[in-house]
């Protein structure tokens, strides 16, 4: 199978360069890949992530998603890259003055699709993630799994290539966990959307095959 | 209330900073007239050895805009009364010729005495009498005048922008992470920007209405009442409709630039 994500010689640092973080790092990820990236605190597990959605522009080596390599990609290329990924992130990233159901189609929205596909798609994904009843409410009206659980529905809205989740249950309870993973695996099965998940522990419920990298002393090493 | 007075807090110094220009328009068009009187009333004397044309005049100094001989037999006739015809021709011959010259905008004493240093060279010209002081006082005073309303406009524009600073840190505050989260996921400038601008462009236009309004009451209210002659002469020069355009001009490009910053650093930093 194709690889969706490729890194070659891959460097990331921050402050100019002066702080590297990974080093010569070299991966593939196949299209439908499921993967688990773990590490000790501070190893580079969130930076690569962030490298990934190009918040972070490697310092050398390249770093390849979807055909467009990272470290030379120009802003508007990366602007419509970004649409091509579902993000998920430990604080959910939700925007506070809009509603649940509006979230969810963020997507959509700036893919520019008719208010009455997101009307369509909000409810239909809202009640993929059990929270129908809570479209029209404001994200801190819900606890942080139903916050999460939106932020995992905005992920999916536009059928991801690639979905990114950092720490995605990193501030849930072990129920509330569960329903996220259970989530993500129905996606990466039904869909075949690649999905990379930085995670402290890989959850012991997890029923689908998986790859695992393990990010340290700066290097990725592929372990299962 | 949050909403009104986030909208205030950007409204306020905007109309402040457009009622300064507007301020300064009205200013400039109703001394206009002033100047141009105190112009137009002002001439200098040339005194000549023989007759000469503005042509002449003209070429030692630009800024001579006209040149009005004095008749001269009004002076003798008045000069040699009982004199004989022979006597009167030969004070007509000694008598020198006299002009009344006049400048062609409003300038300074330096100017005045250049026009006259140069007009001196001519070897024509026995002498030139500027009048200087008297032009001289109602100038300065004109001056001071125009310059204190610059300094003040001046202030009150930097004051004014200092709030549209502040107000547009309550911006990024406000929108940074709605922003970033929209950029995260693809969307572009204006896109993400869209909210800040729809909220820049009506407080633009309630800021313009407001300014406009406040000129119109001095217009067709105030100015007929106050007794100030210059207002009620020049009501006209007031407030004109074409105001309201250049006033909306200016409050657009002042939040268009306003939004444009915040929103370009509220941009992710990659890094």
């Amino acid at each position: 199978m194709s690889n969706v994500i490729s890194a070659q010689n891959l460097t990331l640092a921050y402050d100019n360069g002066r702080k590297e973080i990974i080093q010569n790092a070299s991966f593939n990820i196949r299209k439908g890949d499921f993967v688990f990236i773990t590490g000790p605190s501070g190893s580079g597990k969130s930076t690569l992530l962030k490298a990934l959605y190009g918040q972070l522009k490697p310092k050398s080596g390249n770093l390849v998603i979807g055909g467009i390599d990272l470290a030379h990609v120009k802003p508007k290329k990366l602007q419509e890259l970004r649409t091509h990924l579902g993000i998920i992130f430990q604080d959910y990233k939700l925007i506070n003055e809009w509603t649940v159901a509006k979230n969810v189609v963020l997507p959509l929205m700036i893919a520019g699709y008719s208010m009455d596909v997101q009307n369509t798609q909000a409810h239909r994904l809202l009640k993929h993630v059990k929270l129908a009843e809570h479209a029209d409410k404001y994200p801190l009206e819900l606890s942080g799994g139903e916050q999460q659980r939106v932020g995992v529905a905005r992920a999916l809205s536009k059928n991801p290539v690639v979905i990114l989740a950092d720490e995605p249950t990193g501030n849930l309870d072990e129920y509330s966990s569960n329903v996220i993973w259970d989530l993500m695996e129905n996606a990466c099965q039904q869909l075949e959307t690649t999905v990379l998940v930085v995670t402290h522990k890989i959850p012991t419920i997890f029923s689908l095959p998986y790859r695992h990298f393990i990010i340290e002393s700066k290097g990725v090493y592929e372990v299962h | 209330m949050k909403f009104i007075k986030n909208h205030l807090m950007f409204i306020l110094p905007l109309m402040a900073i457009l009622l300064g220009i507007e301020f300064y328009l009205v200013f400039d068009r109703t001394t206009d007239s002033y100047e141009k009187g105190l112009k137009e009333g002002y001439t200098m004397l040339v005194v000549a050895k023989k007759p000469m044309t503005l042509v002449q005049m003209k070429k030692r100094n630009s800024h001579i805009a006209s040149a009005e001989a004095i008749k001269r037999d009004p002076i003798v006739s008045e000069v040699a009364k009982g004199v004989s015809k022979e006597s009167k021709k030969e004070i007509l011959a000694a008598l020198p010729y006299f002009y009344n010259v006049g400048i062609d905008s409003y300038l300074g004493t330096r100017e005045l005495e250049q026009i006259k240093h140069d007009l001196e060279k001519d070897p024509s010209i026995k002498r030139v009498e500027t009048f200087g002081s008297s032009y001289s006082s109602a100038y300065k005073l004109f001056s001071f005048i125009k310059f204190l309303l610059k300094v003040f406009i001046g202030f009150m524009g930097i004051v004014s922008l200092l709030l549209v600073i502040k107000q547009m840190e309550i911006w990024k505050y406000a929108h940074q992470e709605r922003m970033q989260v929209m950029e995260i996921f693809g969307a572009p400038l204006m896109l993400r920007s869209g909210v800040l601008f729809r909220i820049a462009i009506v407080d633009a236009f309630i800021a313009t209405l407001l300014t406009s309004g406040v000129f119109f009451y001095v217009k067709y209210i105030w100015a007929p009442k106050s007794g100030i002659d210059l207002m009620m002469q020049k009501q006209e020069e007031l407030f004109q409709t074409a105001d309201v355009g250049l006033l909306l001009g200016v409050a657009l490009l002042l939040v268009i630039i306003a939004v444009y910053t915040v929103v370009i650093s509220s941009k992710g930093v990659r890094e």
